[in-house]
């Protein structure tokens, strides 16, 4: 669908700066993600967020070259065209309560530019993948904050994205629908690449095949789950090994 | 809920209860326009039946078994779509007249039995055809042929008769 | 004679569910895609059919989005539409009355309110959504802000005819309604808060109403024909400074992680 030449299929970050004024954000990111699913771990502050908002391009990079899904979003019209395949799950998402929970997912769609007519069937579908079906024509304020949550991942894949990029996506959900959703982030993962910004280690064991950690606007670690869990050993704080090798990286990358 | 709320529920505008029904019903209706139509085309009619189901709640008499209800809106919604999309019409099984729960009459060959009735442009034959294959009105069906409403009924019931008897090689009992 | 109830006779499978499951296997082995089939069935139940007013947008927007935006257009809504109406109807009678053309006075904090509460983050819950769509934010506010503006346009005309029999149709009074509205726009777009905006608009505008009250001794000198050229000067530094703000540029917020 519609993707661009060469890196059709890839995200990739050279040098990202992002600075608000003194602060500095994101210090020199390199990166670059193919299809799958990736996970970006860290502590509160290190970042994630940013580089999440930079690639969903709601902030410009004040230094850095972005290709994303072979777009230059420096550019109006490919930023455009590049924002048709993305769907983007901010950590605070925020609703319009008088919408039903189908008129929400709508009008995302809508703005996505999808072709109209098949935006209604696509947003039926997306609800009944998170399994909000009863719960379509209800009005947003009646819902809880799990069920948000789900609106918030309904409308962020109705549009069947290339990116798909979700921060803290799991605030909210019980056990149960934490297992069905990283079910869907795999199946996604298998055609799409998927971003996804989490603190919660078991979210990352069990649906990414490849992650990243984020310390003070650096990447400090990027590999596997499995090289994560080499670097850790028995004496590091943590209650499973991807925990360990987490604590280690980081007391590693502060020291 | 059984099906009869579930049909009420549904006149009422409650979207989960047509989602109930669909639930119970989609998969055999499916099957069983299967055997005379192809994938997409059963999906079409489905959506298009469903549809219908959802619109027309309100007039579900309570007579008969709901699921029969949904059948006969089922055949007109395949009948529809063959005559829009220039396709020969499904032969799928008669509805209304004939009793679609018995064993004996299942996939039919229709065009076999018409032909037992009698040669064509024979008018038992026409009328057969234009009722049962093509799904139309009776009032089209009497301007058609050129005869009075009344008289179609009446030539139907004797025609049935005979039509049931072909179907199911003379097996049945009247 | 065979009693037992074949699997697809309709009043046993209503109430047998290792039947419907069969015949749901069935199904998928025949290449029916059932899940397809009710997402099209939710579509048209779920939601009803697309307004006229939203209808007539896409057509003239040339764009489904945008006619939506257009119509969640929050200072669009009926409750807005009839404050508005009020103000102005107020305005007109005090105009009747005291020579002195309030309406027209009125008209631009009427207009400066409701294009400051067209967009924007204090409006919008899900703006950082928002900014990530295809349909810029910056266009959104450009369809809103124009949409509020000819409807408020269309009340001052009506003000104009009946406020005065004397004066008939006078136009003289968009060219203030514009500059105040942009105002609004311009420092609710740099501070991100529409209460701002339309405050500072208030005071900018009530002071230029008294100076040229305290100089001329006639409020409606404000709206005057002299003063036009400096209202289109201020009215396009005001859309220069909100095309800036809305060009995507870094936000100087910091974040949290």
């Amino acid at each position: 669908m519609g993707v661009n030449g060469n890196g059709a299929r890839r995200v990739t970050i050279e040098g990202l700066w992002q600075r608000f004024g003194k602060q500095e954000a994101l210090a020199g990111i390199d990166l670059d993600v193919g299809r799958g699913v990736f996970g970006l771990l860290g502590p509160n502050g290190a970042g994630k967020t940013t580089l999440l908002r930079t690639l969903a391009t709601t902030i410009e990079p004040t230094e850095g070259a972005l290709r994303l899904l072979g777009f230059d979003p420096h550019n109006p019209r490919e930023r455009r065209e590049l924002r048709r395949h993305l769907g983007y799950l901010p950590q605070a998402l925020g609703f319009y309560p008088n919408f039903t929970v189908f008129e929400f997912v709508e009008y995302f769609a809508l703005l996505k530019e999808m072709p109209v007519d098949s935006v209604r069937p696509a947003v039926a579908s997306a609800i009944e993948r998170v399994g909000l079906g009863e719960q379509a024509t209800k009005k947003l304020k009646t819902l809880s904050g799990g069920m948000l949550r789900r609106v918030g991942i309904a409308q962020a894949i109705v549009n069947d994205p290339d990116l798909l990029l979700l921060d803290e996506p799991t605030a909210g959900l019980d056990p149960e629908q934490r297992v069905s959703f990283r079910a869907m982030l795999r199946e996604h993962g298998s055609h799409a690449i998927v971003i996804v910004s989490t603190h919660l280690i078991e979210d990352v064991a069990a649906a990414c095949n490849d992650v990243g950690l984020l310390e003070a606007g650096k990447l400090v670690f990027r590999g596997t789950p499995a090289e994560l869990i080499d670097r850790g050993g028995g004496d590091d704080a943590g209650d499973s090994p991807l925990e360990r090798g987490y604590t280690r990286v980081l007391q590693e990358a502060r020291a | 809920m059984d099906d009869t709320a579930l049909i009420q529920a549904v006149a009422d505008g409650d979207h989960t209860a047509l989602r109930e029904l669909f639930e119970r019903h989609a998969s055999w209706l499916a099957v069983r326009l299967r055997r005379n139509m192809p994938p997409d085309a059963v999906e079409d009619v489905m959506q298009e039946t469903f549809i219908a189901v959802w619109k027309s709640a309100g007039r579900y008499s309570g007579e008969g078994v709901v699921g029969a209800w949904i059948w006969g809106i089922a055949r007109r919604q395949a009948a529809m779509w063959a005559r829009s999309n220039n396709r020969p019409m499904p032969l799928l099984e008669l509805a209304a007249s004939v009793d679609i729960e018995s064993e004996a009459v299942r996939a039919v060959d229709l065009a076999t039995a018409l032909a037992a009735i009698g040669p064509a442009g024979d008018e038992q034959r026409e009328l057969i055809r234009m009722v049962y294959m093509e799904d139309r009105p009776l009032n089209e069906v009497a301007d058609h042929l050129g005869i009075p409403a009344g008289t179609v009924k009446s030539r139907l019931f004797k025609t049935r008769r005979l039509l049931k008897s072909a179907l199911t090689g003379g097996k049945e009992e009247l | 004679m065979n009693t037992a109830p074949h699997p697809d006779d309709p009043k046993h499978i209503a109430s047998c569910l290792i039947c419907q499951a069969n015949a749901r296997q069935e199904a998928g082995e025949l290449g029916i895609n059932l899940y397809r089939v009710w997402s099209g069935i939710a579509a048209d139940v779920w939601s009803p059919e697309v307004g006229r007013l939203e209808s007539w947008s896409r057509k003239l927007l040339r764009s489904p989005g945008l006619a939506r935006a257009l119509v969640t257009t929050p200072s669009l809504f009926l409750s807005w539409i009839g404050a508005s109406a009020f103000v102005v109807l107020i305005g007109i009678i005090a105009t009747r009355s005291s020579g002195t053309p309030w309406a027209h006075i009125l008209a631009p904090i009427v207009a400066a309110a409701g294009i400051a509460y067209a967009y924007g983050p204090a409006i919008d819950p899900a703006f950082e959504l928002s900014r990530s769509m295809a349909i810029s934010d910056r266009m959104i506010l450009i369809v809103r802000a124009l949409a509020v503006f000819g409807l408020n346009t269309a009340f001052g005309m009506v003000a104009s005819l009946l406020a005065s029999a004397a004066t008939g149709l006078t136009l003289s009074w968009l060219a203030p309604m514009t500059a105040v509205a942009a105002l609004a726009l311009a420092v609710a777009s740099i501070t991100q808060s529409p209460a701002i905006g339309v405050t500072v608009a208030i005071a900018v505008w009530s002071v230029v109403v008294l100076i040229s009250q305290a100089s001329t001794g006639d409020a409606g000198s404000a709206i005057g024909a002299a003063l036009v050229p400096v209202y289109l000067v201020a009215t396009i530094c005001c859309a220069a400074i909100v095309l800036y703000v809305t060009s995507g540029r870094q936000e100087k917020r910091t974040t949290w992680g």
